[in-house]
């Protein structure tokens, strides 16, 4: 049964001081679902006897069958401190007595999935990140903690799966010791790494209790803390000397009854306080329980005052060891120790994550009331994730309230991405139906929602498709707009079989692309329906959905495909130009590559069209070796306004150059949307407008002259300036034992793939490989990689980079690039050769 | 205009010989030019449209070229002329001056040269008109027509032979089809492959309805056969290439469409390569077509571009299509602008997209357009829910379905309303009645369009949307809504936006919002700053006569 009732946790969101709001983080496989269920146990959610095994915030059929988390899923809990003690370790913030709200939000760890992992975080301040004892600190482990950081979320780490270290690796207490110091301190150097001075050194330290120890499947865990109360008694000091005493070379030398650091004494190995305090005790239960020394449990039992239910005493084996284990060193009592005792609350991180979280100043009203998670402030929220509901086709909008209270029927203000003040441009009105608290899979009522707080919103899903911000401050800017590691590279284009079905299919392809955070989908220009997702799983895991679920008709899906980007490799080899169709303007320009860099930058929505010129021309011209003048006189980004193109002006008094400036613009974001090789977007591509020669009468010189005109001398520029395709790379980590290298190798050789990185985990047989792969190589490879090292590999994908497709010219047909180009625009249905430059230059 | 590479400085202003050029490329003269005076007579029928000219007792008569066959024109006129003259005497006319035939030859149509220009012929006057060449044989509204299809030549046996080489089986159902200038080939081609054992070849006649099964034919069935077979079991065989509005209309109703191309060898003389017959896949041009038409759906306002004023019906459609876009909240705006080029449209950037309206060849569209241009059959497939769109392949070319259909099929209209019931029932009708009772000032917007393009949400795709559902509960909104009753000019507050019905005219927000440049001096703003490219303060210069000028007003003379 719960143990706690909705009204008990709404009179807790009212402390914002003791609300902690953290999500579980990690690799793939390392643990995080099956660690939340410890914790689920403890709140009653689900029964003790089926923690660990029933990963109850897997909610959807095909989470629970393939064994992975999907959809991240937030849960409220209640938790409490078991005495008043311990809220003096509460060190650098305040708290109102010993209960506290935990919202809680288990996110996949699969790298596919991993926008779900930035919508979890957003709403959260900190984050519980699982690393797996034998595998170490993965990719994905790196990833979305670089991704906490950069949303300023404090860490906490849980090493898991000590079990399998002890029970199938055999390890002895000094190397396990050994194992788990690096897995911290490869923890820490990904932490300095991404060092930020308003977040302050949130290095991970055993003996600060900001790591715990456990195994999720047996349910155990216990930081250094636990122990250090048990042992400042017995010892009787402090237990903060003791924590730090059982960390690190510290050593309890039992001859002389002295602590000291050194390792030896008079020429005799000491056992180091860690192996010989914490772990000695769980290697004896171990040791006791497995090899069947029946004797010896009941005295080891009674020795740290175990009591054992009177069925649970005839089990054996790991049955026994896990009861044994889990009254011993319950996970949820040390996992909710360290959250609360070391994660911020929403109002000492709103403190500091204000200013990353609001586009506005930072002195006005909107913002001072996220800075202090006032819940009198307007209302404040940003909404990350879109939650399917039972009915079908509606969505529960999942955010947080960075200030403000949020209550059924109040008016807001829904503002989209796109919204900027000012302006009506997305920005809608509409009143909140319903609130509720979002538990697991199912959702309980609340009336209403105060500064610092995770929930659910119903009735406002049709107003955004992805995420947004609510506010009922007129001035109110947006909330940032959540930026995703992943990119949606892999497409695949599906139709109906019945032509009857098509609005179904459209009214599913609309309900797919709100239900994930990261799906793409879209009509391309030749009239497919297509589905672009962030990897193969990804795709593969939003197709079944869309046939089974949002759509619920049958679908023939086609072979994947990868998207392209046009751009140039080199300097036009002449001024391009072209006249407008009444021959009375001419406009002549020039293409050049841009720097990678920068257009990364510019991808990342580092350099963008909002900001400031001056700045931003600063900015280009230190980083980048920019001239000032030209920095200066960008014109527009694009495809849509803020792709990485730019258009420059460097023409020379240009008498009415203003007044074209609209069209040109629009010809720009045409022409970059629709390359010349394969009407494919292009990238990376500079444009700069040489010299313009207008009519004189502004009707000669309207949009109709000037649109089709700046097109087609973008086209004829990119024609001459050496076009070329750009593939996109995946980058590959793959974990493989020595003995399976070679199948590895070969594999990725056959695919165009290269390694620029192989290094063995300290201590363990497997090597991480990784590699560039790119994506067109991509599909299949992971069934490959396990026929050729017999499943020894397991890899994982995640879009890195745009490389040139190397393989001659696009332009010439006979080249490997040139027919790719020329099947995809057989694919498209348009000409199958590639325009000539002479359609769209004009001679003087 | 000079021919060699841009090596030299441009020029700042557009040189005089660029000022009379024309930016369309002229027709290409047809292959051998000059026909004889005979052959004229036998092309363009001279015989029969002066025996018909008579018959219908018509005194002016205007004849319509295409361009490409304007160089014939005078000497028809003349053959005409002398023919009408024979016929006359013949007949015993008395050939006063008043009841003297009169000819008129109607140049530079303005819209598709295969329409009937009945607005030239009005100017003249004419009863009558002659329409050579191909044509879309839409109904007319106002005047008599008589269409010479002027019959070109085509190789027999090379036609036959190609026949028998596109089917493997003599069993094949097919349909034998041509372009209208190809016409009078049918039939004797049928005949012809009758005899040689092709026993279910059927031959088609010109008949003049777009909106039949096979627009402007009919098929000549045996006896008994008609009706019962279903067309979609049978393959057409075209002579000549058919306009591609032809080509998607059958594809949805044949089972294929094979082309026997006339470009190679048009004289049976000349042997000029065999011509290679082609099989048609227009599935590929379709879903272009699907792929534009979704474009509509986010858009706000949409342009009717009229492309013909002959085609009977025309205004009553333009009525129809104008309610069916505001029925789905857009606005429209009529536009006509003669012969349509890439360049007249974009001159309209606030129009999103554009709908034409015109015969049923002429209003397919194809080409670099800045905006989607789309036939009426597209429109309202458009502008239906993309919960009901069914795309099944089918299309149609004419505005006269849409007008028939228009009334009846569900366009978005009440789509609001229907979600807000949706809304109401999660939350209970209590919940909903509270909200009617404090409405505050600012009502619940729209919910945003999923742009199917983009794969985005678009606001305000709906602008006339508001205003025709919240007029009933803004009744008291001041001024600005007032209908016009008074004649008291109004002076409008500067940077006013014109209000169509309470609501912001599109056109103009879009002009307000979009445009960057709103007019002389505007442009110094945004870099007013002080880095030297502001402008500066007005100071008093020199002054006085070259003798000796005077600096700042103090008489100081330098």
């Amino acid at each position: 049964m719960v143990n706690f009732t909705i009204e008990e946790v709404r009179a807790l969101m009212d402390k914002p001081t003791n609300v902690r709001n953290m999500s579980v983080i990690a690799h793939v496989d390392h643990g995080k679902s099956t660690l939340t269920d410890s914790l689920l146990s403890k709140a009653g959610i689900i029964s003790s006897a089926k923690a660990g095994e029933a990963r109850a915030t897997d909610t959807r059929a095909d989470e629970q069958e393939r064994g992975i988390t999907i959809k991240s899923t937030a849960i409220s809990l209640y938790g409490n401190l078991p005495s008043e003690d311990d809220i003096k370790d509460i060190v650098g913030q305040k708290t109102d007595g010993r209960d506290f709200l935990i919202n809680l939000i288990d996110s996949p760890g699969h790298v596919d999935f991993s926008s779900e992992v930035t919508a979890a975080l957003r709403v959260t301040d900190g984050a519980l990140v699982v690393v797996d004892t034998i595998e170490g600190v993965c990719v994905q482990t790196e990833t979305v903690l670089r991704q906490a950081l950069g949303e300023r979320i404090k860490p906490v780490v849980i090493i898991n799966k000590v079990d399998r270290a002890l029970l199938e690796l055999q390890v002895s207490k000094e190397d396990l010791y050994q194992s788990f110091s690096r897995t911290i301190e490869s923890v820490n150097v990904v932490i300095s790494t991404y060092f930020d001075k308003s977040l302050g050194d949130v290095q991970v330290y055993p003996y600060k209790g900001t790591v715990a120890f456990g195994s999720g499947l047996h349910g155990w865990a216990f930081t250094i803390r636990q122990f250090a109360e048990r042992y400042a008694k017995k010892f009787g000091v402090d237990r903060n000397k003791m924590m730090e005493r059982l960390w690190g070379d510290n050593y309890f030398n039992p001859h002389t009854k002295k602590w000291t650091n050194k390792g030896t004494h008079e020429g005799k190995e000491l056992e180091r306080a860690f192996n010989q305090f914490i772990l000695d005790p769980i290697f004896r239960i171990f040791n006791a329980v497995m090899n069947f020394k029946k004797d010896e449990i009941p005295t080891l039992l009674e020795k740290l005052s175990i009591k054992l239910a009177a069925d649970d005493k005839d089990k054996e084996g790991k049955q026994l060891l896990k009861v044994i284990m889990k009254s011993f060193l319950p996970a949820a009592d040390a996992l909710l120790e360290m959250m609360i005792l070391h994660l911020p609350s929403p109002v000492t991180a709103q403190r500091y994550r204000a200013e990353t979280l609001y586009e506005g100043p930072p002195d006005d009203e909107a913002c001072i009331g996220i800075r202090d998670c006032d819940p009198k402030a307007p209302l404040m929220l940003y909404v990350s994730k879109m939650v399917p509901t039972s009915d079908k086709g509606r969505f529960y909008a999942f955010g947080r309230v960075f200030a403000g209270t949020v209550r059924s029927g109040l008016k807001v203000r829904i503002q989209g991405p796109n919204y900027t003040p000012g302006k009506k441009d997305d920005l809608f009105i509409k009143a909140i139906q319903r609130t509720v608290l979002m538990m697991g899979g199912k959702v309980d009522p609340i009336d209403d929602v105060p500064a610092g707080n995770i929930l659910g919103l119903v009735g406002i899903d049709q107003f955004l498709l992805k995420s947004g911000t609510l506010t009922t401050s007129d001035t109110a800017h947006n909330l940032k707009v959540m930026k995703f590691s992943v990119s949606p590279v892999v497409q695949r284009s599906v139709e109906v079989k019945n032509a009857q079905d098509l609005p179904k299919l459209v009214e599913g392809l609309k309900r797919l692309s709100k239900s994930d955070p990261c799906v793409l989908t879209f009509i391309s220009e030749s009239g497919e329906h297509v589905v672009a997702g962030a990897g193969e799983l990804h795709l593969e895991i939003c197709l079944k959905d869309l046939e089974e679920d949002h759509a619920g008709v049958p679908l023939r899906i086609s072979d994947p495909v990868v998207a392209y980007r046009e751009t140039v490799t080199a300097k036009s080899s002449i001024t391009a130009l072209s006249k407008s169709p009444n021959k009375h303007n001419r406009i002549y320009m020039i293409a050049e590559p841009m720097d990678e860099e920068l257009a990364k930058e510019i991808e990342a929505g580092k350099i963008g069209p909002r900001d400031d010129i001056k700045a931003r021309a600063r900015i280009m011209a230190d980083d980048f070796g920019w001239d000032v003048t030209d920095a200066r006189k960008i014109w527009c980004f694009g495809p849509d306004t803020n792709g990485a193109n730019l258009l420059i002006d460097q023409t020379k008094a240009v008498q009415y150059l203003n007044e074209i400036k609209d069209s040109v613009v629009s010809g720009f974001q045409w022409a970059s949307r629709e390359g010349p090789v394969a009407e494919e977007p292009m990238r990376s591509c500079r444009f700069n407008i040489m010299d313009v020669t207008l009519h004189a009468d502004a009707i000669h010189r309207g949009g109709g002259q000037i649109i089709p005109t700046t097109r087609r001398v973008l086209l004829a520029a990119t024609l001459l300036a050496e076009p070329g395709l750009l593939e996109p790379v995946f980058l590959v980590e793959i974990q493989v034992p020595e003995s399976a290298m070679g199948g590895v190798y070969g594999v990725l050789t056959r695919r165009r793939g290269h390694v620029f990185n192989e290094e063995q985990r300290p201590g363990t047989p497997l090597f991480t490989i990784k590699a560039y792969l790119p994506v067109m190589e991509s599909f299949g490879f992971n069934a490959d990689l396990r026929s050729h090292t017999s499943g020894q590999a397991f890899p994982q994908s995640v879009f890195d980079h745009w490389q040139l497709l190397p393989g001659g010219s696009p332009l010439d047909a006979t080249s490997k690039v040139g027919q790719i180009v020329q099947e995809m625009r057989k694919r498209k249905g348009i000409k199958v050769e590639v325009p000539g430059v002479e359609n769209y230059y004009d001679k003087l | 205009m000079a021919a060699h590479q841009p090596i030299a400085p441009p020029v700042l202003s557009t040189p005089e010989t660029h000022l009379f050029s024309d930016p369309t490329p002229l027709a290409i003269p047809t292959k051998e030019s000059r026909l004889s005076n005979d052959e004229i007579r036998e092309t363009y029928e001279i015989e029969r449209t002066a025996r018909e000219i008579i018959q219908g007792a018509w005194r002016r008569v205007a004849l319509q070229f295409p361009d490409e066959m304007l160089v014939d024109a005078p000497r028809v006129f003349e053959g005409l002329a002398s023919e009408l003259e024979n016929l006359s005497q013949e007949g015993g006319e008395e050939g006063n001056r008043s009841t003297r035939r009169r000819l008129y030859i109607l140049a530079d149509t303005s819209y598709g040269c295969c329409c009937v220009d009945e607005i030239a012929a009005e100017h003249v006057d004419a009863e009558v008109v002659v329409h050579y060449g191909r044509a879309c044989l839409s109904p007319t509204a106002r005047l008599p027509v008589l269409y010479v299809f002027t019959s070109r030549k085509l190789d027999a046996d090379d036609a036959a032979s190609g026949f028998e080489e596109s089917f493997d089986s003599k069993e094949e159902k097919v349909i034998m089809m041509a372009d209208l200038t190809y016409q009078s080939h049918v039939k004797p081609l049928v005949e012809r492959l009758r005899k040689s054992g092709w026993k279910n070849v059927r031959e088609t006649a010109v008949i003049h309805d777009p909106v039949a099964e096979i627009p402007n034919r009919k098929i000549v069935w045996e006896e008994g056969e008609e009706g019962k077979e279903p067309l979609q079991e049978w393959r057409i065989w075209h002579i000549s290439d058919p306009p591609p509005a032809l080509l998607l209309t059958l594809s949805s109703r044949i089972k294929e469409l094979l082309i026997y191309p006339t470009t190679a060898s048009t004289s049976p003389s000349k042997p000029g390569p065999k011509n290679q017959i082609i099989r048609s896949n227009t599935t590929a041009v379709l879903r272009r077509r699907y792929a534009l038409l979704t474009r509509l759906t986010t858009v706000p306002i949409i342009g009717i571009l009229i492309n013909t004023l002959s085609v009977a019906n025309y205004l009553s459609s333009t009525g129809t299509l104008q309610a069916m876009i505001s029925r789905a909240g857009k606005k429209s705006y009529t536009f006509v602008v003669g012969k349509v080029n890439a360049a007249k449209m974009a001159n309209f950037s606030e129009v999103g997209a554009w709908v034409v309206l015109g015969c049923w060849e002429s209003s397919l569209l194809e080409g670099d357009f800045y905006a989607p241009v789309v036939t009426p059959f597209e429109l309202e497939l458009a502008l239906q829910k993309d919960g009901e769109r069914v795309w099944s392949g089918e299309w149609r070319g004419d505005f006269e379905s849409v007008l028939w259909t228009g009334g009846t099929s569900d366009v978005v209209g009440n789509g609001g309303e229907k979600k807000e019931v949706d809304d109401g029932s999660l939350i209970g009708e209590k919940q909903q009645q509270d909200d009617e009772d404090n409405d505050e000032s600012e009502e619940e917007s729209q919910p945003p369009e999923f742009d199917l393009r983009t794969g985005r949400y678009v606001s305000h795709s709906r602008p006339m949307f508001s205003s025709s559902t919240s007029a009933s509960t803004t009744t008291t909104t001041p001024s600005s809504s007032d209908p016009p009753t008074s004649k008291v000019l109004a002076r409008r507050a500067k940077g006013d936006l014109a209000t169509v019905n309470g609501a912001v005219s599109p056109g103009a927000e879009f002009l307000r919002s979009q445009r960057t440049w709103t007019g002389l001096g505007s442009d110094f703003n945004d870099e007013g700053d002080g880095d030297g490219d502001s402008a500066g303060r007005i100071e008093e210069g020199r002054g006085g006569i070259a003798r000796g000028y005077t600096v700042g007003g103090e008489g100081v003379r330098r």
